[in-house]
């Protein structure tokens, strides 16, 4: 069983928000960003997660800023996740069309959980180095394919300095 | 950045294009193409780079403290774009004048660039706010031994000019750690007959009172005060999205109740720069759940990674030490001054 950060299991997630009319808080709560991903799996889309939400799942001590995702390369797939994408983005009209999928290395869309980037250049390359170090995850009741610390300690540490 | 005012370079600029032009408080404002031109002209700086940095000091809602008064169509805080550089026009704000007087050193430094921050360029530093920094910088002046933790405490914590509220870890960002700062709006359970008020007052001939106002006693959620990063209008498309059934909501209830949003109505009443929407919950929905649901859509609130370039107290006082020497009360009091004029005033009132 991958290990899961508390919160996740939590099905009622709290945003830890403030109270009507309260000045200022400290302390942050679930990062809705993450449904994001479910949202993607529950579309039947194939990816893994990486990134900020991906550590954040193996209960690594980071902030989630947004959903990182490696896609499966496959006509299929890309198609799924074309229509995902559609439904998921605030403006569907910026989702990249099906043949720019094809090429593009990464999809970015605003959805109303936070900013998506799906690696698509990434799965072309790693996919298969990806695969099998990463385990389902469940958020709510949708199983998210989630990298392994390791290697998404290893991405993270590719693009980011800290 | 400009080392006696911490405007950045590009800002100070276009401050400096303003004020050769003699577009001053008070005075004239002058077309932003002329200072789009002069930009190109005198420093190489391409239009449209110039544009948007201009455009980023004249909206209201970006900078705590404005440098620059717009005149015209600067766009909204949704998706209008701004007008051509043609149609507006620009002069300095007081407090604009005060920087370019200390960059020149007709005054001491002043703390602009560390009450501005950088976020709204998408950078790390968060703004604080104006009168808590002069004030934190007055009282180590006086007492230099003043403890740090005195120090934070007089600056307080990051403030936005939307009046959003801040969450995060601020002991962390105040000891120049990292930290992810939540910016979210203000959502407040009300009634019917309060936005119908509020409606009212606004005034403007021809905008209907939202038609679920005649149930007056009826729950409402209002959400105003959006995070200055926010677009608005995407704010409307993201709850109407969450309220959307999709077919996936079938084989995942858990998820489906999670991700969804029970709205029955979402109306936009913005109107002459007050951003605010209203919605209305669905039957049989608790308005303090949906309250909390509407929290974690993003634009309603959003995170932002954020750090000081060193622990607060050490930045305040680095800040009196690199400059110890020079009439820093004087400069400060030119601050305050400028902060308190009329001019400055609306412009800090337009958000």
């Amino acid at each position: 069983v991958p290990s899961v950060n508390a919160a996740a299991k939590v099905p009622a997630v709290s945003a830890n928000a403030p109270a009507d009319g309260e000045p200022a808080l400290t302390g942050r709560g679930f990062p809705a960003v993450v449904l994001a991903a479910a949202v993607l799996a529950a579309e039947r889309v194939s990816g893994v997660l990486v990134g900020s939400a991906a550590l954040w799942l193996r209960a690594e001590p980071v902030a989630v800023g947004d959903v990182d995702v490696v896609i499966e390369p496959g006509e299929a797939n890309l198609r799924r996740l074309h229509e995902a994408l559609a439904g998921l983005a605030v403006r569907p009209g910026a989702v990249p069309a099906l043949h720019r999928l094809r090429e593009i290395s990464i999809a970015t869309v605003f959805s109303s959980y936070g900013r998506v980037d799906c690696m698509l250049e990434r799965g072309r390359r790693d996919w298969e180095w990806l695969r099998p170090g990463a385990g389902y995850v469940p958020v709510a009741d949708v199983r998210v394919l989630v990298a392994s610390a390791a290697d998404a300690w290893a991405l993270r540490s590719r693009f980011r300095k800290r | 950045m400009g080392q006696r005012s911490g405007v950045g370079l590009v800002e100070l600029a276009i401050l400096e294009a303003l004020d050769a032009r003699r577009a001053r408080p008070g005075g004239r404002a002058v077309s932003c193409e002329k200072v789009l031109a002069a930009l190109e002209d005198e420093i190489g700086l391409a239009r449209g780079y110039a544009y948007q940095v201009l455009i980023d000091l004249a909206q209201p809602w970006k900078l705590p403290v404005p440098l620059i008064e717009g005149i015209g169509n600067f766009g909204s805080r949704g998706n209008d774009p701004p007008a051509s550089p043609r149609y507006t026009e620009a002069r300095l704000s007081r407090v604009g004048q005060v920087a370019l007087a200390a960059e020149r050193g007709q005054i001491a430094p002043v703390p602009i660039g560390m009450i501005n921050g950088n976020t709204h360029r998408e950078g790390i530093r968060p703004p604080l706010r104006p009168a808590a920094v002069i004030d934190a910088i007055r009282q180590v002046l006086l007492k230099p031994r003043l403890s740090g933790p005195v120090i934070t405490g007089i600056v307080g914590p990051p403030e936005f000019i939307t009046g959003c509220t801040v969450t995060g870890d601020l002991a962390a960002l105040a000891a120049g750690q990292y930290a992810e700062l939540g910016l979210h709006a203000r959502v407040t359970v009300t009634d019917a007959a309060e936005v119908r008020d509020r409606v009212a007052k606004a005034a403007i001939p021809g905008h209907r009172l939202p038609g679920f106002t005649r149930d007056l006693g009826r729950p409402v959620i209002v959400i105003d005060k959006f995070p200055p990063y926010a677009n608005t209008d995407d704010v409307g498309l993201s709850i109407g999205k969450r309220a959307e059934e999709y077919s996936w909501h079938a084989h995942h209830p858990e998820l489906a109740a999670l991700t969804g949003l029970p709205v029955t109505d979402v109306r936009d009443l913005s109107a002459r720069g007050d951003y605010w929407y209203v919605c209305l919950p669905a039957d049989g929905t608790p308005p303090q759940v949906l309250r909390e649901e509407l929290l974690k859509v993003h634009g309603v609130s959003i995170y932002i990674t954020t750090r000081l370039p060193r622990p607060l107290p050490t930045m305040i006082r680095t800040w009196i030490r690199a400059h110890q020497h020079e009439d820093l009360p004087g400069s400060l009091t030119a601050l305050e001054i400028a902060l308190a004029s009329r001019q400055q005033r609306r412009l800090m009132a337009a958000c």
